[in-house]
């Protein structure tokens, strides 16, 4: 009888571990990633504006790791998604990614001077949201939340909303709009002028 | 006996480990449920904007007003007034207007928040002096989380955004919100000022406002394949997230 309970309570032990673990990461993992960005943005070696190239592409390194471009285009183009070649979908990616970045970039790098607070995160998998709040100089909360979705052992950033307006909502919009007044092409092509 | 006691034992054992096991997805339920937004994956927020052609000249208007006019304007007006400053400016009018945001939060319910504005702006304008110091908020950490207006009022009581509207110089909204504000003009005591002096006093108000936000809208619109539509949906998101809450 003693033994089973050991053994029963053993298993138990094993199994909170090993849901805590499982629960507790998208913070974490979300935490090292704006870290590092924060990091680069800081460095006084890259702030000159020949070295502005090698910055971007430090950048695009720390960011891909863990934000999803593709699940963010193909949510952002939402039902336009199915009718793309694959070709077509590459394509997108690549040149959305490009805004998408810049777009993050230039947001976070204002706010690279304040203080980032990680309030919660909330897990439903393979969904997790994870709550932050920059504080500005004047003592301003800014909320910023990610949507993060489990790709294997990783978490990966498919949507960031700031002050309640959703980034991916924001571009379906945009996008969708321009497709049904005009073309996908010309969707394509405002896209290329506007990061090319 | 013994083997009773054993069967049930081991029917707790699984039980218990059944419920281990879908802890996380019992767990989540209960926090995550009441925003499955994430699960929409083609929701467009809608708003009516039957006068979009209007609206758009409207807009562009604001474009030229805002790079013509406002943006160099609060930027000399920066250059004049130290940031600190503007902050305590800001910080005065946000103190005027704590009647609008008690109010609103009693017609919401919202009794302790309308506790919270009412204790804030007694504080703010003794120990604040006049509120240019957010005593309450900076000192005391008596913050509310959300600036209540009548829009989100009559939002919150049900009624819909009914049209977008652009507004020349003061921008976006909609029918619903243009009634709030115009509700909340009358709680705004500088708009019980003569009329010169009340013009007067809301255009500092909206330069300072405006310097302590340069390069905002020119992010929006550098992030923007059609930056109409952006600041539309954005607006519209804003708040109905403010309506939530």
């Amino acid at each position: 009888m003693r033994k089973c309970f050991i053994a029963f309570t053993s298993l138990l032990f094993l199994f909170l571990i090993a849901s805590r673990g499982y629960c507790s990461d998208p913070m974490q993992q979300l935490r090292v990633t704006v870290d590092k960005v924060i990091e680069i943005l800081k460095r006084p070696d890259l702030k000159s504006p020949d070295k502005e190239e090698l910055k971007r592409k430090l950048l695009g390194e720390v960011i891909s790791e863990r934000f999803d471009f593709q699940e963010m285009a193909r949510r952002a183009l939402a039902r336009h998604w199915r009718k793309r070649t694959d070709q077509e979908r590459k394509e997108f990616v690549r040149l959305f990614r490009k805004l998408l970045e810049r777009t993050y970039l230039r947001r976070i790098e204002q706010y690279s001077d304040e203080r980032i607070i990680y309030k919660e995160e909330r897990i439903d998998p393979p969904y997790a949201i994870v709550k932050t709040v920059v504080i500005t100089r004047d003592s301003v909360e800014i909320p910023i939340d990610y949507r993060l979705m489990q790709r294997s052992n990783d978490w990966k950033v498919y949507d960031v909303i700031i002050e309640g307006v959703s980034l991916v909502n924001n571009y379906r919009k945009q996008f969708d709009r321009i497709i049904r007044s005009s073309s996908y092409k010309s969707l394509v092509d405002r896209l290329r002028k506007k990061v090319e | 006996m013994v083997k009773h006691q054993r069967q049930g034992f081991f029917l707790f054992c699984f039980i218990f480990v059944f419920l281990i096991f879908f802890k996380c997805t019992v767990f989540a339920e209960d926090t995550v449920s009441h925003e499955k937004d994430y699960l929409d994956e083609e929701t467009i927020t809608t708003v009516a904007d039957p006068l979009e052609p209007w609206n758009r000249l409207v807009f562009q208007f604001n474009d030229r007003l805002y790079f013509w006019l406002i943006k160099p304007v609060a930027r000399g007006y920066s250059m004049v007034v130290p940031e600190d400053f503007r902050h305590a400016i800001s910080n005065f009018f946000h103190n005027i207007t704590a009647p609008v945001r008690v109010v609103n939060c009693l017609l919401q319910g919202k009794i302790k928040s309308a506790g919270v504005e009412a204790v804030s702006f007694v504080l703010n304008t003794t120990g604040g002096v006049f509120g240019f110091h957010d005593f309450a908020g900076k000192d005391l950490k008596l913050r509310v989380v959300d600036d209540e207006d009548l829009g989100q009022t009559l939002g919150n009581y049900g009624i819909g955004n009914g049209i977008y509207i652009v507004w020349p110089v003061l921008g976006p909204s909609t029918l619903r919100d243009t009634l709030g504000t115009i509700g909340d003009g009358f709680l705004d005591p500088v708009n019980y000022l003569e009329l010169e002096n009340a013009i007067m006093v809301h255009t500092i108000e909206f330069t300072n406002k405006t310097s302590l936000h340069l390069g905002e809208y020119e992010d929006i619109k550098a992030s923007a394949l059609d930056p109409y539509i952006a600041i539309q949906d954005a607006y519209i998101q804003y708040r109905n997230k403010k309506i939530k809450k």
